[in-house]
């Protein structure tokens, strides 16, 4: 499909960097036009968020010691914040930095390195990748404050070049990881006990102690030296091969599929010319031409989290989240538990006949008519938006919420059949019977509306 | 019309119009494909093929292959340990494992003390093992060497896997939709295929499409247009080129993932497995396999993964741990089997993607490594040890053990023997087939 209006381009900006919308953050918005929707987004510090932060904040504790909680903390924040785009790059960066909690076994731990990425989703990648490298739940899920002078542990030597900043196999060697792997020894995880009530220590702190540190020569990259972290992240993201890994890694994210050699390179231009600047590399895919080409439409499936809570975002179902949402597990999905070090396969690794059926269940669930708590009420939610004449009006109504109205003739004739067709229906009616509730259900279910 | 997967009636007495979904698939002839697409083929055959008992299936047709993944890259030499030779003493100085309390296999080498069911199996007969399973110039990449693995090849993003294109080969008219099943979430590599769909399953009880039961009376119509909509969409958009072609194949799932509820619940015995599996993840998926073998779908093919093998630091507390929820809930399975008479129809391969180093590091862990040993379990084979134990005194340049088996040899063995394929047409080469089996 090609993107004619500013509005399809600006709800298109939306769904890639965001987790749903409702039709007031859409007009919103679009209010703004497309460049300076991009700002916005791109200019988190500039959108009050309080009222977030506020909501978040009461729950901190609680996510330090349960680990619902701590899902739920996240939860939250994405469906609440003001600042879509920060937090979709915080969710980008906790995939790409994959940790996990059954291993670190610390919610503070986990809830620090949280705060750590989305500190650090815009700025310096040179930055983002020395405080991933001194990240005390990175530490604990890498081994690398085991990491000793004179026996090393090459865990997160090895993985943060194949997973982290260079690829696999590219530009370093299997003697790379084993003189990296020395100039990362010695550092060990400060954490003390701030609740008498909470058995997990907090992370405070990482520090070098020197005579686990192995200070001699490394040759890393063909540049030899008494190598330390500081200096292995400075050379590795220097390297051109550095900013192609997560220039094309934020192109398929955001944009395209097969980004070409010459985008990639529009992206390292960006990371070079602004010290390696992670905003400047989004800024230039988000104001991209192929961005808003045929080839970037819809083609991305959506994670679980992002298909969950998007649904929560656009519903409005904010209560529904600070209630503990469990859905995206079945989906192959939990937060903070990336299934290894590699993050979620992602892509048709999403959908599978178990799958399908998790997310058709969930649709169920949402639209189940016995639980006002737990699921919308589609009569009132059309009540409000003065769509209740019609069959078409709210087949339409519902279509562009869920998905911008892009739908085919016959599904779209087959939805309306659903509540009574052109002729026979009569909002009251539908309303009794749980047609209206069946129509988002289907609409939901929609293949289309797992792609974003 | 068979059982639903939901409780209500009314749904019984409005099946889904076969002859619609037969139209569409003559609909896409004509738009250019030489078959209907295979997915709505499954569709519409699913409904009217009888479903066949495993009685009267032939010798082969019986036969099951499981493969139970250990994902992290599980230790081999802690696993099946070179007790009798002092360089592996040495060369782990705090994680060596001694004779006295490891299982002996014989030939100077033992079992992980943890690993007392395998034990069990091994005496029974029941347990091959391989060892020294890798193959040339090893990648100590996870994803690499899983990849390779999976895909039997050293392509770079391979698109199939070598069991994919197993189904993919043997495939006949009459297979079902579960002709494989993967007990999980995340589908591997190996079960990739061109032509077969593979369903992914949790637990049976949960594999449903679940309606309102507050609204009964909507449950048929909902379903019945959940279904329309999968299908509407697949024609509709689907043939273009657009969306990157994953409308296409999200509603091909959605159609498959429904057609797959009806025919599990409507096939699946309703008795418990008849041995107690242990409460673990692992064991819940091979009692679920188990489910799917006894249930006369035709499964062929059952694909479990676990994980967590990646012992960089503290190793022994944590791999003794797998190493022993895997090997007692392979025994509770194949107790089961046993009580059902199916053992020497199933066989399992158990695989990691990589040894670990030879030389512990300064963390009581071990790093990255090469060959490791390869279960076989039950399905004729012959029990003891296959092939040759790499020395722990000869090492590659990088500290790591040297292969003596190439994986895919046992990948042919099995394709060759169980399958009755030629192994050639999976794994694009001959490999020397093992005798693996009796």
């Amino acid at each position: 499909m090609t993107l004619t209006t500013e509005r399809q381009k600006i709800r298109h900006l939306l769904r890639r960097t965001g987790f749903g919308a409702s039709p007031a953050e859409v007009d919103a918005y679009a209010a703004l036009g497309l460049a300076g929707a991009v700002d916005r987004l791109l200019n988190p510090q500039n959108v009050d968020d309080s009222a977030t932060d506020g909501i978040v904040a009461t729950r901190r504790v609680k996510a330090q010691q349960d680990r619902q909680a701590l899902f739920t903390l996240w939860h939250a924040r994405i469906a609440l914040t003001q600042r879509p785009l920060l937090e979709k790059l915080t969710y980008f960066w906790h995939d790409h930095f994959a940790t996990g909690l059954n291993k670190v076994n610390n919610n503070s731990f986990m809830l620090v390195q949280n705060e750590t990425l989305r500190a650090g989703a815009l700025g310096g990648f040179r930055d983002l990748l020395l405080a991933v490298t001194r990240d005390p739940a990175m530490m604990v899920w890498l081994d690398n404050r085991q990491n000793v002078a004179g026996a090393p542990n090459e865990n997160y030597a090895r993985e943060m070049m194949e997973l982290f900043s260079l690829g696999e196999g590219v530009a370093y060697t299997e003697r790379d990881i084993k003189e990296s792997a020395r100039a990362l020894t010695g550092w060990r995880v400060i954490a003390e006990k701030r609740d008498p009530e909470d058995n997990n220590p907090y992370p405070t702190g990482v520090v070098i102690t020197p005579r686990q540190h192995d200070d001699g020569t490394k040759t890393f990259l063909g540049r030899t030296g008494r190598w330390g972290d500081t200096d292995i992240v400075r050379i590795i993201t220097e390297r051109p091969e550095c900013a192609a890994y997560i220039g094309r890694k934020l192109w398929q994210f955001f944009a395209v599929p097969n980004p070409t050699d010459e985008m990639i390179a529009r992206t390292s231009a960006a990371y070079f010319s602004n010290d390696t600047s992670i905003r400047a590399m989004v800024r230039t895919i988000l104001l991209s031409d192929e961005m808003y080409s045929p080839a970037a439409y819809r083609w991305r499936i959506q994670s679980p989290v992002e298909y969950v809570l998007g649904t929560f975002r656009t519903l409005g179902m904010t209560e529904r989240v600070l209630k503990g949402v469990r859905d995206t597990q079945g989906m192959g999905q939990t937060l903070f538990s990336p299934p290894n070090v590699a993050g979620w396969p992602g892509g048709e690794a999403w959908i599978n006949s178990n799958t399908i059926l998790a997310r058709a269940n969930f649709a169920s669930n949402v639209t189940r008519i016995s639980r006002p708590d737990e699921s919308i009420d589609v009569a009132a939610m059309l009540h409000a938006a003065g769509k209740t004449r019609t069959a078409a009006e709210v087949v339409d109504y519902l279509l562009d919420v869920i998905v911008a109205g892009d739908v085919d003739p016959q599904t779209r004739s087959l939805l309306m059949e659903h509540i009574g067709g052109s002729n026979h229906f009569d909002f009251a009616q539908e309303t009794k019977a749980g047609t209206l509730q069946g129509v988002l259900y289907l609409i939901l279910t929609m293949p289309l509306a797992h792609l974003a | 019309m068979q059982t639903m997967p939901y409780d209500d009636d009314s749904f019984a007495s409005r099946p889904l119009d076969r002859r619609t979904f037969i139209k569409r698939g003559i609909a896409f002839v004509g738009a250019g494909a030489a078959t209907p697409p295979a997915f709505l083929r499954a569709v519409f055959d699913e409904q009217s093929l009888p479903i066949s008992t495993t009685s009267a299936l032939t010798d082969t047709a019986r036969r099951v292959l499981v493969v139970l993944q250990l994902g992290g890259g599980n230790d081999g030499l802690n696993t099946v340990i070179p007790v009798g030779d002092p360089a592996y003493a040495r060369a782990r100085p705090s994680l060596a494992i001694n004779a006295a309390s490891a299982l002996p296999l014989g030939n100077g080498l033992a079992l992980n003390p943890a690993m007392t069911g395998m034990k069990t199996l091994f005496d029974r007969g029941d347990l091959g093992v391989v060892l020294g399973v890798g193959y040339p110039n090893p990648s100590r990449s996870h994803f690499r060497s899983m990849d390779i693995w999976h895909a039997a090849s050293f392509e770079e993003h391979s698109e199939t896997g070598w069991i994919g294109r197993l189904l993919d080969a043997t495939k006949h008219e009459q297979d079902s939709l579960w002709r494989a099943a993967n007990l999980g979430s995340d589908e591997p590599l190996s079960l990739a295929s061109r032509a077969t769909f593979v369903p992914s399953v949790g637990s049976v009880p949960g594999y449903v499409l679940q309606m309102d039961g507050r609204l009964p009376k909507q449950s048929a119509r909902r379903t019945q247009d959940f279904v329309e909509i999968q299908t509407r969409q697949a024609e509709a958009l689907a043939q273009q080129a657009e969306y990157g072609g994953q409308l296409a194949f999200v509603s091909r799932t959605g159609i498959e993932a429904y057609q797959s509820t009806v025919k599990l619940q409507s096939a699946v015995k309703g008795d418990v497995p008849r041995t107690t599996y242990p409460n673990t993840p692992v064991a819940s998926a091979l009692s679920t396999a188990a489910q799917l073998i006894s249930s006369d779908l035709g499964t062929g093919v059952c694909y479990v993964t676990t994980g967590g093998f990646d012992t960089h630091g503290n190793q022994s507390g944590t791999q003794n741990g797998l190493l022993g929820i895997v090997s007692n809930a392979l025994l509770a399975f194949y107790d089961d089997l046993a009580a059902q008479g199916r053992t020497k129809d199933v066989t399992t391969l158990v695989w990691t993607e990589f040894g670990r180093r030879v030389k512990e590091n300064g963390s009581r862990g071990t790093d990255h490594g090469t060959a490791g040993p390869v279960f076989i379990v039950g399905g004729g084979v012959k029990g003891g040890l296959h092939g040759e134990q790499p020395s722990v005194g000869s090492l590659d340049d990088n500290g790591d053990l040297k292969f003596t088996t190439d994986f895919r040899s046992v990948y042919a063995s099995i394709i060759a023997q169980r399958f009755g394929a030629d192994p050639r047409d999976i794994l694009g080469q001959s490999f020397a087939p093992l005798p693996l089996f009796a």
